[in-house]
Parts: C-alpha cells; structure tokens; sequence
C-alpha cells in the first residue's frame, strides 16, 4: 500500500511538473465555462481557440488511436456482441448500476474536493440507498424513487477546478482520447477503488473486472462508434476535437459518463 | 364636452389603431425561434411516418421529401461559410455555391438521410437562449433508453430562424468539420478537401440501399 501511495504521489509531481511547461495560452481555455455557441467568435479560426490543445505527440497519438480503434472492432465489440445476446438487457441495466454504484464513494470525495457540497450530499444519499434499497447497487432507486440523478465527479474534473492545466492530448491504449491531467485523474480515482480489490490480489482477476465492466457498458452502444467514423474524414481529428469540446461544457465528463 | 368627445374617440381610436400596428410589426420583428422549429421537427417526423412513404422501395423518395422541408429551417449557406473558416473568403461565388451544393449533400447521406432511425423518439423543447439575432434552441431526442441533449443554433434572416448548426450533447457538429476540413485544406489543398467530400458522398450514396451491417452486432431487443 506503501508503495502504490509512493508511485501516486510521484505521479502528481511530475504532471504537475510537465503542466507547468505548457504555454498558459493552451491551458486557459481548457477549464471554465462552456463555449458561446451563438458568438461567432467560436467559429473564428483566429477566435477563442486556435488549437484546442497542444498535441505535441499526435504521431505516437496517432498510432495508439489506430490500435484502438481496430481492438475496438475486432476485440471488443464482438466480445461485447456476444455478451449481448447471452445477457438480456435489463441483467445489463443492473450490472451497469451495479458498477457505478461501487464508485460513489470515489465521486463523493471528489464532490467535496471541488466544493460541490450539495452534490457531494446527493452522491453519499444515492450511495446508501442504492446499496440498501438496491440491493448491492443493482438497481437504481435513489435515481427512480428519490428523484437524485447521478453526479459526475471525477479526479480530472477536480485538478481542473484547482486551475491545473490539461498539458497536452493523449489518446491512451485500450482507453481512448484523454488528457495528461485528466488521465492523472483516472489513474488516481483507479487508486481510490483498491479497497475493493483487497479481496484478492490475483492481477488477472482485476483484469478480469475490469474487461467485464467495459463489455458490459460497451454492450449498450453497440454499432455507434462505426456508424460515427462512416461520417467523418480524418477519425483522428473528429475525436480529438469532439473530446475537448466536451470537455470545455462538462469537464468532469470522462470516465463516469452516466451513459 | 359634447363637441369634443366625438374628436377624443377619434383620438382614441387612432392610437389604439397605431399601437395595435405597432405592437403586430413588433411580434413580426422577433419571431420565436423554438416556436418555428416545433412545426418544422413535426414536419419531418410526419414525413417519416406518413403510410404511403414506408418500406425500403421508398427510401430515395422520402429522403427527398426530407430534404425539400430542411431547407425551410437550415441554411446551409451558413453552414457552409463557417466550416471553411477563411477558406470561403478566398473562394469565387460560383465556388461558393458549388462547395454549399457538395456539403448539403454530404449532410443530407450523412446525416439527414439516416434520420429515419430516430423517427420513434420524441423530441421535447427544453428551452432557448436569443442574443441579438443569434439563438440557441435547446431539445432532448428522448426514447425509452437515453436522452440526448440537441441544440439548434439558429440565426434570424428577415423573419425567419434558420438553423446553421447542431450541437450533439456540447458538441458543435461544424466545428468538428471545420477542424477536419482545415487539416486537410493545410496539407493538401482546397481541390483535395473537394475531392474528399464528393468520394464520401459517393460513398454514402452506395452504402445507403444496403441493410445495416453494424445492425446485425445489435440485439434486437433493443430496437
């Protein structure tokens, strides 16, 4: 535990290291409000955003996002594919419950280190609930019953909110588009999840956990991603712009995407 | 007193006249623009529905009729312009309207003709934001699965809104073209992005008739 504490706080002191390097001009537009759509400043090439973000690696960015994209269609969703037929959709609904559920807690502290405390509350309130009432988070009686919608907080939504920079674009194996702040953020909520995996060490049954929770929610959006990409001329380009605009609306939005 | 009361009506009666009038060309001058884009959604949604337009032999038609009523609502003009950034400033006119002719038809297989699969959500007018002659309609494309936030950003020419983007759950659909479009005008040229644009067409074009490969993927208990 000692040591994952260690490798956890190195990695803060270099990211924080590497945003520091980041000219200040990229990185203000990257937290804050959401963009005036009906300025036409947002349409300006010269106007608010140039660039979105700095990519500085899309070379090595580009090749992570081929990989993906072909585990995507010749790994993943055929996994996923068959998953759902074997499992019925409303089994799905539940395990998807059921893993958001087991997050909360990461959410909470996260509320309460942005400074949303009436969220921070929801988010504890959904937690017993669903736990108890759902059993286990199964279901979702906080979000049906007690009308408390899911709150999204995360790691990197929280960085943001403490003014740190994105740094630069990463599109991270197996993971998809992120940032260098934002996938400190993921590793760090991951961290945040170890209790729950203190009821056995086995790496491969983590992984396990892991590959199910992402067959599982993957079964929901089967064919999305194809239909998408038919549309668009460079993926690469299309991605990386779609994930920083929303980014800018909503900057918690990745990783616990209530979808 | 009984002299003057027939001219106070008279007085009365003009200036209610002219603030009547006043009033009528005010509500003329500011249109509402989620109360034009409501006619116009149940438009399109009865094109998708009407009987005699169902089945696969009437796929080419309906994506006309489809098209015929988005142009009451989407100026593609303005779609056009913004998504070629500077681009479009050096163009000639007859570029101009050439490059909007190619990019309607890439939205209309892109977008505009694939529709049909959302012709069972209901789409629910969550409300809207005007700055000057500028608005932001905002809906939600609800079915019994998800909710999808969709905006409408609209702009007034004389006394209609017209739609010029979409924006998909914070994401600007033309913004992302732009972004695309700028990329590939940088490392090849403007004749080059043309070229693209019309092979993608073409390319939508073919693959429209054909069932839907990624459908066979999906568990039918979905839809």
């Amino acid at each position: 535990m000692a040591n994952r504490l260690f490798i956890y706080l190195l990695f803060i002191v270099c990211m924080q290291g590497a945003c520091l390097l980041v000219p200040a001009g990229v990185t203000a537009t990257g937290a804050g409000g959401g963009a005036d759509f009906l300025n036409d400043d947002f349409y300006d090439e010269k106007g608010i955003e140039t660039r979105e973000i700095s990519d500085p690696l899309e070379p090595l960015n580009r090749v992570v996002f081929d990989v993906n994209d072909k585990m995507y269609i010749w790994v993943m969703e055929p996994l996923a594919s068959m998953y759902s037929h074997v499992v019925p959709l409303d089994l799905r609904g539940c395990i998807d419950n059921f893993f958001w559920n087991l997050a909360e807690p990461v959410r909470f502290v996260n509320t309460l280190l942005q400074g949303r405390f009436t969220d921070a509350g929801n988010v504890l309130l959904r937690f017993v609930i669903n736990s108890t009432g759902g059993v286990y988070g199964l279901g979702d009686p906080a979000g049906r019953e007690f009308n408390l919608s899911k709150v999204v907080a995360t790691m990197g939504g929280t960085f943001a909110t403490w003014g740190i920079g994105d740094g630069f674009y990463l599109v991270v194996p197996l993971h998809g588009p992120s940032t260098l702040r934002d996938f400190t953020g993921t590793v760090i909520d991951g961290f945040g999840m170890t209790p729950y995996y203190t009821w056995t060490d086995d790496l491969y049954v983590q992984g396990a956990v892991y590959t199910g929770k992402a067959t599982n929610s993957l079964s929901m959006h089967l064919g999305e991603y194809e239909k998408l990409k038919d549309v668009l001329f460079d993926p690469y380009i299309s991605f990386r712009n779609g994930y920083m605009q929303l980014r800018r609306e909503k900057p918690d939005f990745r990783s616990s995407d209530p979808d | 007193m009984i002299r003057r009361y027939p001219f106070t009506s008279v007085i009365v009666l003009l200036l209610s006249a002219w603030l009547s009038a006043g009033m009528s060309t005010a509500v003329l001058a500011a249109p509402d623009p989620t109360e034009q884009l409501r006619p116009f959604v149940d438009k399109i949604l009865g094109i998708l529905t009407e009987e005699t337009l169902q089945g696969e032999e009437n796929r080419g038609k309906r994506r006309v009729k489809v098209m015929d009523v988005a142009h009451e609502r989407f100026d593609f003009e303005e779609m056009s312009k913004r998504v070629l950034g500077s681009q479009w400033r050096q163009l000639s006119n007859s570029e101009q309207g050439q490059f909007v002719d190619l990019f309607t038809k890439l939205l209309e297989h892109a977008y505009i003709g694939k529709i049909e699969n959302y012709s069972k959500q209901k789409v629910v007018f969550k409300g809207q934001r005007i700055k000057g002659d500028r608005a932001q309609v905002e809906t939600e494309l609800v079915d019994k699965e998800m909710v999808l936030p969709v905006s409408y950003i609209m702009i007034l020419k004389g006394s209609e809104w017209m739609a010029y983007d979409i924006v998909v759950e914070g994401v600007s659909l033309i913004r992302n073209y732009m972004e695309q479009f700028r990329e590939i005008i940088r490392k090849d040229g403007y004749a080059s992005l043309v070229k693209q644009i019309e092979d993608k067409v073409h390319e939508l074009e073919a693959n429209a008739g054909k069932p839907d490969t990624t459908d066979l993927l999906i568990d039918k208990k979905r839809s």
